[in-house]
């Protein structure tokens, strides 16, 4: 990563490319007329920096809720976690594990799709929960005559 | 025998047809609030697509589909459901049909019995995500 700080007017120069060529390396440092100081990075950078902080947020608020009350949280002190409430606090429990590891992976990869695999199967079982019936069977323990045998579909 | 003919005596006719499928490897079991839904399969996904569900749990349960996409649930969901069982594999057949299953290669209804290999069917979504 360059330690170059360039100036507003290099943009308009022969230094333009130099200072795109140090922003797809990762990031460019630019000093506006006014001395502000500017940073051009990657997009993907960008969006993981966003997803990092907007789960570790996620991740922190959760993690003080579920320990500040032994009951289980409601949708609203969930807020934009309020998909959880399908499960039970043993569940969010684990969820909060789960989470904490992918998002130390995902930090030291630099890279989110270890956090994004995560939390895809964590809100599709909230999905499988929501109904009834299906609920009533994955959370239920194993009976035989529950199950009946039957061959390839036609 | 003349030795412009293509007959060949000795050599196998080819057969007729595509090979025969192998037999399943583990016995299918559903859960009998989901009997009607799986009855319903190739009308609501289609032959191919249901046949290919089928291969997979007959065959290869544990292993990841080449084409469809399978996800362990998590939490409680997921979990065997006693000794032997795997955890719950989440089967998207289509973009509109999942099904949930756990494996069992010791499976044996009581311990007298023999032991075989079966796959159980828990749920079947036709609603799409």
């Amino acid at each position: 990563m360059s330690d170059t700080i360039f100036q507003a007017s290099d943009l308009a120069g022969s230094r333009r490319v130099e200072f795109l060529d140090a922003a797809r390396g990762g990031r460019a440092r630019l000093r506006d007329r006014d001395g502000m100081s500017l940073v051009m990075l990657p997009e993907a950078t960008l969006r993981l920096l966003e997803t990092l902080t907007t789960w570790w947020e996620s991740y922190s608020r959760l993690d003080s809720l579920v320990h500040r009350t032994s009951n289980m949280p409601s949708a609203r002190e969930l807020g934009d976690l309020a998909w959880l409430r399908s499960f039970s606090r043993d569940d969010i429990v684990e969820f909060l594990m789960e989470l904490y590891d992918a998002l130390v992976a995902a930090s030291a990869d630099q890279d989110a799709g270890v956090l994004e695999s995560c939390i895809a199967a964590w809100r599709l079982t909230a999905r499988q929960l929501e109904d009834p019936l299906r609920r009533s069977v994955l959370l239920g323990s194993h009976v035989d005559s529950h199950f009946i045998e039957v061959s390839e579909p036609k | 025998m003349n030795a412009q003919s293509a007959y060949d005596p000795l050599r196998p006719a080819k057969r007729p047809v595509r090979k025969p499928r192998q037999a399943p490897r583990y016995r299918i079991l559903v859960h009998k609030s989901f009997h009607n839904h799986y009855t319903q399969l190739v009308s609501r996904v289609g032959e191919q697509q249901a046949k290919q569900f089928w291969d997979h749990i007959a065959h290869h349960p544990g292993q990841p589909d080449p084409i469809a996409q399978t996800t362990i649930l998590k939490g409680r969901a997921g979990k065997p459901r006693g000794d032997g069982w795997s955890r719950t594999i989440h089967y998207e057949v289509s973009s509109s049909a999942r099904i949930d299953y756990q494996y069992n290669d010791t499976y044996a209804t009581s311990p007298d019995n023999d032991q075989h290999k079966v796959v159980a069917i828990l749920t079947i979504n036709y609603t799409s995500h």
